[in-house]
């Protein structure tokens, strides 16, 4: 089985030099063709882009990008739709992830994108989306339009399926000339996405291209990074590093690294009642996309005092783990994969038989692994893939200054706590570099508007044009109808 | 070996009895046989691994932790490894540490500056080990070859088993003209270019030994200086440890290449010497003509392929993390897990690198990171 990535207007198939990726998981191979442009095809290609962008998607309305938008995903979220069948056939394989993984995930995550939703993500950053159209009156007098890049790069990294369609949507509503590079890890989602897009309004279609390079390829990553006016860009903070020395002083960046997550659980909701359903949504968070996502959680703080102490909650979470086990199998492990887990565990294993207030749950050959501390310890990654410490405080107030030092590398948090407490320590956490706080069980999926890494994810592509006060006053004297 | 077999195999406990010196007088038999079978080997193994089990607590809670006990381990494969970093994190010695002749440690660079330690109560097996190993696989018949060593000597550095290493090449197997190049200000290249030329023109074999990043500041200095040696026939190379940040990467065919044309030895005659601080034996390539080259041991110790995760064997031809069992390694564990790739070869093994970074697949923190980070 062969499928081809990327969506490349104007370039006809044959004229252009394939790559190709395999890939295999649950007893299943695919390969996949990624096209590699020549430096001529790459500047003409992002001519292309930006000047059809300038064309048409400018001169669109907000309203009716996302009309299509909606189609597009509609068309995404209907499981009788044979892309769709494509996907949830081919995205397993490609990512490792199981099946209902992949289904449920999608799922999940596109229906953020109906037009309902669009629309608030639009209000979240722009009081009167009216502005991206046209000019209009501002508070202070005169008026302000907001106008997006001319051709925005994004760059993705990682195998999570769908998080490129969150920047590539965000790109569309500013009607940004749309270029991505797609990962090496998960290829196929956002070409075919627009595909669909094309499909719908082919005239659009033309207004963005799915491309691919070889992960810090310098020589194809300088021709884009040259072209573009504005860069978001995915990945390790080496990576970034290394793309950021790149980026011409006169583009805009914006990066988005590697985050770690984790979460919290007040002793006074941990009764019996309580406490096996949100083991139950706190093994969920582990469990799905095996923490590979920057809001994936990869410790847990468990507040002392409760009805269920944090070592009995602690072995809830290892059952829960365990039932996922059957029903979402972990997906198979690469050796360098296997040998983080195995020595992230083996070093709980050693400082178990030093210390007694720390216990390894489950054995060396499960697919996930629990360790429970009894001493406070700071925030620290597991070893992914399903490994998760929980560490016992007496007061979640004792959290942040275990987390405060790693503040670059906070997102999101789960915190289970009553209203008071919940407001009380949001504060804290938000203090402390904590951009999103949600509900146990919630945590790969952010509501949709959501501030990725606590940034204005429209408003950070676009830049004002003012007209200002005195130039609509000066003109009124320039009026034929001047007395 | 005879006075302490029968109670080895039925009577776990009675290894308590069972002295240091028999175990070190077993070894030193052992490795002097020249040989040995499966089952042989299987013996010692089990031994070997009862008188660690006795004697070495940490170990011993490690392998009831994993449920190996001497009364349930029957076969050398089920003695439980003990992943390389539990040397940092435990104190791995059936004698007090105390009191040991020698400590052996790694030179903490890749856990932010802590060391693991290898504790030996005498160096006569670990010395038997290098030397029997040495002499076959190095010296290839040679009684001594005149040497020219890249690293800094024993008294320099008295816990680097490496500099023991070499130190002990060049005391046993080394002419009387052998001598270091590592001073307490590195490369004494005005030295070493002195005896390339006096090697080149004596007609005489010569060795160089020693790290692999010392090699490429020698080939950066050679270059610089335009200066090439044809070294004479049956002059050899040992390299080893990789680059480890001291110096740049190489590929491993660019870097025999170049150590081939800068010095005249061909790659057939560069060895690679794969050795570890929680080892008391190395392994060996028969040259790097072709890489990666098939790695292999003498018959005291013998290494696996496992998934890290269950420590089960993978199936033949998968790669995996290489598990070693160095009997020689008596006095703390034998049985280790590394943090090297490799996939068992019909000879030996294939080194395929490290595998202790991970990154995410995704965009979630993992620990290289992170303490990439923290270290600033």
């Amino acid at each position: 089985m062969v499928e081809f990535a990327g969506h490349l207007p104007g370039l006809a198939a044959a004229e252009v030099e394939w790559r190709m990726l395999d890939f295999a998981a649950w007893g299943e191979s695919v390969q996949v063709s990624v096209p590699v442009l020549s430096e001529a095809q790459a500047l003409a290609l992002a001519a292309r882009v930006r000047e059809n962008a300038r064309s048409y998607l400018k001169t669109l309305s907000v309203a009716q990008i996302v009309v299509t938008i909606d189609k597009a995903v509609a068309r995404l979220l209907d499981r009788d739709d044979p892309l769709r069948q494509k996907l949830e056939a081919i995205l397993p394989i490609v990512t490792g992830y199981d099946r209902e993984t992949v289904r449920l995930g999608l799922s999940g995550y596109l229906r953020t994108f109906r037009a309902p939703q669009l629309q608030r993500f639009l209000t979240e950053d722009f009081a009167n989306p009216g502005m991206l159209d046209a000019f209009q009156p501002a508070i202070k007098g005169g008026f302000t339009r907001a106008y997006g890049p001319e051709l925005l790069l994004h760059i993705w990294a990682g195998n999570v399926p769908g998080l490129p369609l969150w920047s590539m949507i965000s790109g569309l509503l500013v009607k940004a000339g749309t270029i991505g590079k797609v990962a090496s890890g998960e290829p196929l989602l956002a070409g075919w996405f627009a595909q669909i897009l094309a499909e719908i309004d082919p005239k659009l279609g033309e207004c963005l291209a799915i491309v691919w390079w070889k992960g810090g390829d310098e020589a194809s990553e300088r021709i884009w990074l040259g072209e573009a006016d504005t860069i978001v860009a995915y990945g390790g903070n080496d990576a970034l590093a290394a793309i950021r020395n790149r980026v011409p002083i006169t583009a805009r960046f914006l990066p988005h690294g590697h985050k770690i997550g984790f979460g919290l659980v007040s002793g006074a909701v941990l009764d019996t009642r309580n406490a096996g359903p949100l083991a139950r949504l706190v093994a969920h968070d582990v469990m799905r996309y095996e923490q590979q996502g920057c809001y994936s959680p990869q410790m847990l703080f468990v507040e002392r005092g409760g009805k269920v102490s944090p070592r009995e909650f602690a072995a809830l979470v290892s059952g829960e783990l365990a039932s996922f086990a059957r029903t979402h199998p972990r997906r198979a492990l690469s050796v360098a994969e296997a040998a983080g887990v195995a020595a992230w565990r083996s070093a709980e294993e050693m400082r178990a038989f030093d210390e007694t207030g720390r216990a390894v749950l489950g054995d060396a050959g499960d697919p996930w692994s629990v360790v429970c501390v009894e001493a406070a310890e700071g925030l620290a990654p597991s070893g992914l893939n399903r490994t998760l410490k929980i560490v016992a405080v007496d007061s979640l107030d004792a959290v942040v200054p275990l987390v405060a030092s790693h503040r670059a590398f906070l997102q999101s948090v789960a915190v289970a706590a009553a209203p008071e407490e919940l407001f009380r320590v949001a504060a804290l956490l938000g203090e402390a570099g904590v951009t999103r706080i949600c509900a146990c069980g919630r945590m790969t999926a952010p509501e949709a508007g959501w501030h990725n890494d606590g940034r204005f994810n429209l408003l950070d592509l676009v830049t004002i044009t003012e007209i200002e006060q005195s130039a609509e006053l000066a003109a009124e004297g320039f009026a034929p109808y001047v007395d | 070996m005879q006075g302490i077999r029968p109670t080895m195999r039925a009577f776990g406990k009675a290894w308590l009895d069972v002295t240091e010196a028999q175990i070190i007088e077993a070894l030193l038999a052992f490795i002097d046989r020249g040989e040995a079978t499966e089952a042989a080997f299987e013996e010692m193994a089990l031994a070997v691994f009862a008188y660690q089990f006795a004697h070495n607590q940490p170990y011993r809670r490690f392998a009831i932790q994993r449920g190996r006990t001497t009364l349930t381990v029957r076969n050398w494969r089920d003695i439980p490894a003990v992943p390389i970093t539990a040397f940092k994190d435990l104190t791995l010695s059936c004698t007090p540490p105390e009191q040991v002749e020698r400590v052996f440690m790694t030179s903490g660079t890749t856990q932010g500056g802590v060391r693991g330690k290898s504790y030996h109560p005498t160096l006569a097996v670990w010395d038997r080990s290098m030397l029997v190993n040495f002499r076959q696989r190095f010296m290839q018949g040679r009684d001594r070859i005149a040497m020219g060593i890249l690293f800094p000597d024993e008294e320099a550095m008295p816990n680097s088993s490496l500099a023991h290493y070499l130190s002990l090449a060049k005391r046993e197997c080394g002419s009387a003209d052998s001598e270091g190049f590592i001073g307490p200000d590195g490369l004494d290249l005005g030295r070493l270019i002195a005896g390339l030329e006096r090697a080149e023109t004596s007609g005489e074999p010569f060795a160089l030994l020693g790290a692999s990043y010392s090699f490429v500041h020698l080939l950066d200095a050679l270059a610089a200086a335009g200066r090439r040696f044809a070294l004479p026939e049956g002059s050899r190379i040992l390299d080893t440890g990789g680059f480890k940040g001291q110096s740049r990467e190489m590929g491993a065919d660019a870097f025999y290449d170049a150590l081939s044309a800068a010095l005249g030895v061909p790659r057939r005659a560069c060895i690679n010497m794969y050795g570890m601080t929680e080892l008391s034996t190395q392994f060996y390539d028969d040259g790097n003509a072709f890489c990666p080259p098939v790695k292999s041991g003498p018959h005291w110790i013998r290494s696996r392929v496992v998934d890290p995760v269950t420590g089960r064997d993978v199936p033949e031809g998968t790669t995996g993390v290489l598990a070693h069992h160095d009997l020689a390694h008596f006095n703390c564990v034998s049985a280790i897990l590394t943090e090297d790739a490799g996939i068992m070869v019909d000879a030996g093994f294939k080194l395929l690198g490290r595998v202790d970074g991970a990154d995410s697949k995704g965009c979630s923190l993992a620990v290289a990171e992170f303490l990439k980070a923290a270290r600033g």
